[in-house]
C-alpha cells in the first residue's frame, strides 16, 4: 500500500511538473521573444534587458536577481556581451540551474558563426573589443533561425515530453520567416554594396547579410569616445567614398552621428538592434521590417 | 532498416552539407533566403553537442582553469594643510612635505585580484591589496557557495562586511579619492573587513529583500588613538552582524536601495589624555540605515545624464565598563550626490559629520569633499578631489572651526578581467 501511494505520488508530481511551463529568462528581448515563438504556451518568458538599453551597460539591478532565481532556463548572447553586469546578478540569484554548462543555462553564441575573431593577440589599446568574436549576431534571419532552433532544441531536452510541440512552434517559426524571406530578399538586392558608415562596430553580421559595404565607424575604437582628430579623418573618407548612410543603433545618443551627417551630407539611420527598441516592434519579423525600412529608405 | 539506415547518415551528412554550401556561398552569386534558412534550420545544433557546433577558423578561445587575474593601480599626488583626523587604510597617505603640510605622490593602493569558480559548489575571490606601498595585505580571500537550497549562500573566509553601503565595496568603486570618516571611525582603519562568516538568505518577496548575518573574530586595532568599535576583549569575543538589504526598481530610471544594519562586539578602548585606556572591553552595539537613490535613464539617447544620492548614518553605543559610568552614544553620517555631466564627466559633492552626536569618546569633525572624474574608458579615469575638515568646538555651530585643506590628483587604471560588480 505504502509503495501504491509513492508511486502515484510520483506520478502526481510528475503530472504536475509537465504541465507548469518553462520558466525562460533571457538577455535581450529578441531571444524573449525566439523563446516565445518556439515556446508557445509551454513556456514563461521574461527578458533582463529592454530592446532600447544597450545591452553592454544594463544595470546590475538586484531585482533581476529574483527574476533568475525562478529561471529554468537562462538564454544569453554571451561572446563577452553582458559580462559587465550578468555574472553578478546570476551569483546572486543562488539558482544553479543557471551554471555555465548546465542544461539551464544556453550560450547563444555556441549556435552560430562569430565574426571579426581577431587574428592576432588583442588589448585594449584597441578599446572595449571583444576577443572571442563579434557578439551582435542576433539580426540576420539565418542566424535567428540557429538561434530558434537551438533554443526549441533545448526545450525539448528540458521537457522531453513536449519535444514535438516545440519542433512544431520552430517549424511554424521557419515557415513564417521564409515567406518574408522574398521581401527581405528584395530589400537586401537594393542594399548590396551600398557603402556605410556606423556608429560601434555592431553591424558586422548584418554588413555580411544585406553586402553593405562598411567604410568605416565613428566609434573607431569600441567602446571610447571619439577623438575629434579621427572624425575630422572620417569626414574626409566618407566624402571621397560617397558615403550615405550613418548607422546607429537608437540607444546611443546621436549628437556626434549627427555632426558627421551634417559634415558629410550623409542619412542617420536610426536603426533598431533589438526587439522592443521602439513601440512598435513587438517581434522579431517587425525587428527586421523595421530594421530594412530603414536603411532602404 | 534501409530506411533507419538513410536516416542515420542523412543525420550525419546534411550539417555537414549545409556548412560546406554556406561557406562554398561566400563566393558565389547568394541563394535566396529562403534556402538559407532552410539549411540555417538543419544545420542549428544545441550547445550541448560539441561535436556538432560550428566550425570557426580560429579556436574560439584559450581554455583555461587558472583564475581571472586582474591589477588595479590607483597613483595619487596630494597636497595639505595640515594632517587629516584620520587616514583610513585606503587612502593616499602623504609622507612628502613638512609634518606641517602633508605633501607627496604616492601609490594610493595596488589591488591584485584573483577570481574563480572552484567547483560546482563554490567560487572563490581573492584580492590582495598594497596601500600606500606599506606591504601585502589580504583585503579579502573569500569562498562564496553556489548550490545550497532555499535561495542560501554562504562566504568563508576574510572578506568586507555587507554592513552598510560603503564598507562592502573596493576603493576603485568609490566616488571620491577618499572614504567617508564614518567607516574609519566606526568600522576600523580597513573597515569591517576580518576573518569570518556570513550567512544569507534571498527573501522570496515580490521585491529584493536579502537578509545576511556575520560572524568575524575581530583583531585589537593597531592603535587606541581613535575608539575603535570592535576588536577588544578575549580572542573569544566575536563580532556579530545583521544586515536587511532591500531594493526597488522605482521605474525604468529611478532606482532605490535601502538598508538597516546593526553590529555587536567589545571595544579595545581608546587613550585618554592622561595615557589610561578608557571603556576597554566594554560591549559595543553599532546600529546603521543607508539610502541610495539613483535616476539614470535606461539609454543616453537624449542626455548622458545621471544623478546618483548615497547616505549612510551610524550610531554607536558604548557600555559601562565600571559602577557609575554612563552608556555613551555617539554617531556620524556622509551623504553624497555624483552626476554624470557628459560621457566621460562625473561631479561629486560629499558632506561627512563624525561625532553627530558626539561623545567623550567620538568628537565632532566635519568634511565637504568634492571630486571632479574624466573617464578615459571602462579601464582608467582620472579625478581631482579637494576637501575641508574641521573640527568645531561649542559654538563653532555644525560646520564651523578652523579648517584643513587639502587636494589631491588620482589616476586609477585596471588592467587584466576584473569581475563585474553589483549594483
Amino acid at each position: 500500500m505504502t509503495r501504491l501511494l509513492t508511486v502515484a505520488a510520483l506520478l502526481l508530481s510528475s503530472l504536475a511538473f509537465a504541465d507548469e511551463p518553462v520558466l525562460v529568462v533571457t538577455s535581450i528581448e529578441t531571444f524573449a521573444d525566439f523563446a516565445r515563438s518556439v515556446g508557445g504556451d509551454k513556456v514563461q518568458v521574461e527578458s533582463l534587458s529592454h530592446g532600447y538599453q544597450d545591452p553592454h551597460f544594463v544595470e546590475a539591478k538586484p531585482n533581476l536577481m529574483l527574476v533568475l532565481n525562478r529561471a529554468d532556463l537562462l538564454i544569453r548572447v554571451g561572446l563577452d556581451l553582458e559580462i559587465g553586469w550578468l555574472p553578478p546578478l546570476v551569483l546572486g540569484s543562488r539558482n544553479d540551474k543557471l551554471h555555465a554548462g548546465q542544461p539551464g543555462d544556453l550560450d547563444a553564441s555556441t549556435l552560430i558563426e562569430p565574426l571579426d575573431l581577431p587574428l592576432t593577440k588583442v588589448d585594449r589599446a584597441q578599446g572595449d573589443i571583444h576577443p572571442m568574436g563579434n557578439p551582435h549576431y542576433w539580426l540576420p534571419p539565418v542566424n535567428a533561425v540557429r538561434i530558434a532552433r537551438g533554443i526549441a532544441d533545448r526545450l525539448g531536452q528540458l521537457r522531453p515530453a513536449d519535444k514535438a510541440y516545440f519542433d512544431a512552434r520552430f517549424a511554424a517559426f521557419l515557415a513564417d520567416l521564409k515567406l518574408r524571406a522574398v521581401k527581405w530578399d528584395a530589400a537586401a538586392k537594393s542594399l548590396n554594396g551600398v557603402k556605410v558608415v556606423t556608429y560601434h562596430k555592431s553591424w558586422s553580421y548584418v554588413s555580411k547579410w544585406l553586402k553593405l559595404d562598411e567604410q568605416g565607424y565613428i566609434e573607431n575604437k569600441p567602446g571610447i569616445a571619439p577623438s575629434p582628430d579621427h572624425l575630422a579623418q572620417l569626414i574626409v573618407s566618407m566624402k571621397a567614398a560617397g558615403v550615405k548612410k550613418i548607422i546607429v543603433e537608437d540607444f546611443y545618443n546621436r549628437s556626434i552621428a549627427e555632426e558627421v551627417a551634417a559634415h558629410t551630407g550623409a542619412t542617420l539611420v536610426s536603426a533598431p538592434s533589438d526587439v522592443g527598441a521602439k513601440s512598435d516592434i513587438k517581434t522579431y519579423p517587425q525587428l527586421v521590417d523595421a530594421l530594412l525600412a530603414g536603411l532602404t529608405k | 532498416m534501409n530506411a533507419r539506415l538513410f536516416s542515420v547518415v542523412l543525420a550525419v551528412v546534411t550539417p555537414a552539407l549545409a556548412w560546406g554550401q554556406l561557406d562554398a556561398g561566400a563566393s558565389e552569386p547568394a541563394s535566396s533566403l529562403a534556402s538559407e534558412l532552410d539549411l540555417a534550420a538543419t544545420s542549428a545544433t544545441p550547445s550541448t553537442t560539441a561535436a556538432a557546433a560550428p566550425v570557426s577558423p580560429l579556436v574560439r578561445a584559450f581554455q583555461s582553469m587558472n583564475p581571472d587575474l586582474s591589477v588595479i593601480v590607483d597613483a595619487t599626488a596630494g597636497y595639505a594643510t595640515a594632517a587629516s583626523y584620520s587616514v583610513a587604510g585606503d587612502d593616499p597617505e602623504l609622507r612628502g612635505g613638512p609634518a606641517e603640510h602633508p605633501a607627496g605622490i604616492t601609490v594610493q593602493e595596488a589591488e591584485v585580484a584573483f577570481q574563480a569558480v572552484v567547483d560546482p559548489y563554490f567560487r572563490a575571490d581573492v584580492f590582495l591589496t598594497i596601500p600606500n606601498l606599506s606591504g601585502i595585505e589580504v583585503e579579502e580571500a573569500v569562498v562564496t557557495t553556489t548550490s545550497l537550497p532555499a535561495n542560501l549562500q554562504v562566504k568563508a573566509g576574510v572578506f568586507r562586511s555587507a554592513f552598510g553601503r560603503q564598507n562592502g565595496q573596493h576603493l576603485h568603486l568609490q566616488d571620491f579619492t577618499r572614504r567617508p570618516l564614518i567607516n574609519e571611525a566606526y568600522l576600523g582603519v580597513d573597515g569591517l573587513r576580518p576573518p569570518g562568516v556570513q550567512l544569507s538568505w534571498l527573501v522570496p518577496t515580490p521585491f529584493f529583500l536579502q537578509l545576511s548575518g556575520e560572524v568575524f573574530s575581530a583583531a585589537p586595532p593597531d592603535s587606541t588613538e581613535h575608539l575603535a568599535t570592535f576588536g577588544g576583549g578575549k580572542r573569544t569575543d566575536l563580532t556579530s552582524t545583521l544586515e536587511l538589504k532591500s531594493f526597488f526598481s522605482l521605474s525604468d530610471s529611478v532606482s532605490l536601495s535601502a538598508g538597516l544594519n546593526a553590529a555587536f562586539g567589545v571595544t579595545a578602548g581608546i587613550t585618554a589624555a592622561d595615557g589610561a585606556l578608557q571603556r576597554a572591553g566594554a560591549r559595543t552595539y553599532l546600529e546603521a540605515a543607508d539610502v541610495y537613490l539613483k535616476y539614470k535613464p535606461p539609454n543616453v539617447t537624449g542626455s548622458y545624464f545621471s544623478l546618483a544620492w548615497t547616505t549612510e548614518f551610524f550610531i554607536r553605543h558604548v557600555a559601562a565598563t565600571q559602577d557609575g559610568e554612563a552608556v555613551l552614544h555617539d554617531g556620524g553620517l556622509y551623504t553624497q550626490l555624483v552626476a554624470q555631466l557628459a560621457r566621460s564627466w562625473f561631479l561629486g559633492v560629499r558632506e561627512d559629520v563624525l561625532g553627530l552626536p558626539s561623545s567623550a569618546l567620538q568628537a565632532r569633525v566635519t568634511r565637504t569633499s568634492v571630486s571632479l572624474t574624466w573617464v578615459f574608458s571602462e579601464f582608467a579615469r582620472l579625478r581631482v578631489h579637494g576637501e575641508r575638515e574641521a573640527r568645531p568646538t561649542a559654538g563653532d555651530g555644525l560646520f564651523g572651526g578652523p579648517g584643513t585643506l587639502a587636494a589631491y590628483l588620482q589616476l586609477e587604471v585596471t588592467i587584466g578581467a576584473h569581475g563585474a560588480h553589483p549594483f
